[in-house]
């Protein structure tokens, strides 16, 4: 289980934006600017069950990305929680890094290395053995179609090619959570659909997802839980279901603008 | 650490940059300034030593043997020119190459046993002008010679009385060094100069791939977030580009070491049938570089490799893009190349004071070995000493490496 408490991360401004401010009025500076700091992520909370997929949305800037670097441990929170099964992970990233296997939206390949030697790379960094490698790749290859490119070099292949790579790159190390940033960004429908059916693989496993999105009919098509954040702060946590009950259309559109523009409920 | 080294190198070679940076530009860079330049440099003066020259005289017949003389030698074309032609210009024109002026008094002062000055015009910002005075001079050598024996004659001199009149006091230089110092000293600085801008070319690319090339690839963030402590990270990468820094240098080294025991010999003999005796003597002085030598010198640029590394690294982390890493690292080159100018300064030598600036340091040290006057208590400070810095910047690269600020920079 994943679980995540009043989770907050400040970044200081860089002395030129705070010069700019200094002259801008206060109703015109961004609400998470305070001083020479500014609050990405100001409070947000959520948990995901182990089985289950969590849709993570917001708008352009709301926090998502430093939410999940968060997670996967790549920045370190400045205060608030987060565990695996109960195991704090703000404690311990080295030992947690083990157990996540996480994808961020500028994620990429080493060029000059075929598909197959990027992911035995990583899996290799993560202490695999040479013969749970070999296993895990000819299943992760199978599931996301990958065989038919695995000796080609990464820089050789396309968009698509390169993302089913990367979710390969991001699981093979058999991760205790799942955290996905946008990862169908840019990719053709077909192999959007390839990566979605592998999240949706993961329905009912031992293993929580977490991936984040602009696209809802994915939300609607994978999710059992949605967190909505904005300006840092978590607006929306709950069951899909829910979620979609907060607007009488029952569509997922209506409910996002809603809650973004603190709209009362329709 | 050593999946990380080993993963990076393999990238490395599959690079042809790379390549071209670490192993084939090192390998010749050496014999091309050397062989190349040199080889130029003997077929320049074998022209202008050959070539035939147009000249004219102004005043001929103030001094006819002289002009007789001049036009005896073969390689020599006359000019006749009008009272009202500007012998410099012609000069300056390229129409003459040299022109002879000869005073009205010419005669009259010989006649009394006085010193007659004859002016030799020729343009003098040219490289080979020495080499054109040197032909004018040997040409009128004989009749000088001539002219002084008649006038020790006629002052009942003998040719060694006369020469002592001249000279009553000859003051004979000779020189405590030998061969290989007095060619260390005025090239062993080209060496350390050579070598270590070749250590940082060497490091500056894989520099450049393996920090922000990570970024812009989107592999840097996956890659610390792999179980691998980021202290390992960091020494896996430095290792990388010192290893093909190290390479650099190594290569350059090697190819300078064979150039003058293997291909050194046969070069003796083909520049010095081109009358070069100063390239037999450099030559020979090489040859007496031991083994010893060059591993001393190999030992004193491992420090610099690994400054270079920790340096070029932690530039390329910080770097937002390619582009910025470029921006950053070219006024890096010319902090580096300004400690190396200051070694090449005339009166520069190691001492305690010189021992203690960095990379100048080092670079005096290896022209010290290459002349075989190095101390080696100094030696094992300068190395000690370097290496403590390329330590420290290592520790710097790391602690930059943990900082947020730095990795994540947008």
């Amino acid at each position: 289980m994943l679980e995540v408490k009043n989770l907050m991360k400040r970044f200081r401004l860089d002395n030129k934006t705070i010069k700019e401010n200094k002259k801008k009025a206060k109703e015109l500076l961004d609400v998470r600017e305070e001083g020479r700091w500014f609050n990405a992520v100001q409070d947000v909370s959520f948990s995901c069950d182990p089985g289950q997929v969590l849709g993570l949305l917001g708008p352009n800037g709301a926090g998502k990305t430093t939410c999940l670097r968060m997670l996967s441990t790549a920045l370190q929170p400045t205060s608030g929680q987060i565990a695996i099964n109960g195991e704090d992970v703000v404690a311990e990233p080295l030992a947690m890094r083990k157990r996540i296997g996480f994808l961020s939206a500028t994620t990429g390949l080493y060029h000059r290395l075929t598909v197959r030697e990027n992911i035995q790379y990583f899996g290799r960094l993560h202490g695999m053995s040479e013969e749970n490698l070999e296993i895990e790749m000819n299943k992760v290859f199978e599931l996301l179609d990958i065989n038919s490119f695995a000796d080609k070099k990464a820089v050789s292949l396309s968009t698509g090619m390169k993302q089913r790579a990367n979710i390969a790159r991001t699981v093979i190390h058999q991760p205790e959570v799942i955290v996905l940033d946008e990862p169908t960004t840019g990719l053709d429908v077909i192999s959007a659909k390839t990566i979605l059916d592998f999240i949706e693989s993961y329905k009912g496993s031992k293993v929580p997802v977490v991936f984040s999105t602009h696209h809802l009919h994915e939300v609607e098509k994978l999710c059992d839980k949605v967190v909505l954040i904005n300006d840092g702060v978590t607006k929306f946590n709950g069951f899909l279901d829910e979620f979609k009950a907060l607007n009488k259309s029952g569509k997922l559109y209506d409910v996002f603008i809603q809650l973004v523009e603190n709209k009362e409920v329709a | 650490m050593l999946k990380v080294y080993f993963k990076e190198l393999l990238e490395l070679t599959r690079d042809k940059k790379t390549l071209i940076f670490t192993i084939l530009l090192p390998t010749l860079i050496m014999p091309v300034i050397m062989f190349g330049f040199i080889s130029l440099g003997t077929r320049i003066v074998k022209k202008s030593v050959d070539e035939d020259l147009k000249y004219s005289i102004i005043g001929s017949g103030h001094y006819a043997q002289l002009a007789e003389e001049l036009k005896q030698n073969k390689k020599f074309k006359f000019v006749e020119i009008n009272a009202n032609d500007d012998a410099e210009e012609l000069i300056n024109e390229g129409k003459i190459r040299f022109a002879i002026v000869i005073p009205e008094d010419t005669k009259s002062k010989m006649a009394q046993g006085l010193s007659a000055e004859i002016e030799m015009l020729y343009n003098d910002s040219a490289s080979t002008s020495s080499i054109l005075y040197r032909r004018v001079k040997n040409t009128l050598e004989a009749l000088v010679k001539a002219e002084t024996q008649t006038r020790y004659k006629n002052l009942g001199l003998t040719e060694e009385q006369g020469i002592a009149v001249n000279k009553p006091i000859k003051i004979i230089r000779k020189s405590t060094a030998d061969e290989r110092e007095n060619f260390g000293e005025k090239l062993g600085g080209l060496l350390p100069y050579i070598l270590i801008l070749v250590g940082f070319s060497g490091a500056m690319y894989p520099a450049i791939d393996l920090g922000v090339g990570e970024k812009e690839r989107g592999t840097l963030e996956t890659l610390l977030l792999t179980p691998v402590p980021r202290f390992q990270l960091v020494f896996a990468k430095f290792l990388v580009i010192f290893t093909t820094s190290f390479i650099s240098v190594f290569l350059s080294l090697i190819s300078f070491g064979l150039m003058a025991t293997v291909f050194g010999p046969a070069m003796i003999s083909g520049l010095a049938a081109g009358g070069n005796n100063d390239i037999e003597q450099l030559m020979s002085a090489l040859s007496t570089i031991t083994m010893f030598d060059v591993s001393l010198m190999i030992l004193m640029l491992v420090p610099i490799a690994a400054i270079f590394a920790s340096m070029l690294l932690s530039v390329s982390i910080y770097a937002r893009n390619f582009k910025e890493a470029q921006n950053y690292m070219s006024p890096l080159a010319m902090i580096i190349i300004l400690p190396l100018i200051l070694s090449l300064l005339p009166g520069v030598k190691l001492d305690w004071v010189w021992a203690s600036v960095p990379i100048t340091n080092v670079s005096l040290a290896i022209k010290e070995i290459f002349k075989g006057t190095m101390d080696l208590g100094m030696l094992a400070v300068i190395f000690a000493s370097t290496t403590i810095i390329a330590g420290a910047l290592l520790a710097l690269c790391n602690w930059w490496f943990q900082r947020e600020q730095v990795l994540f920079r947008t």
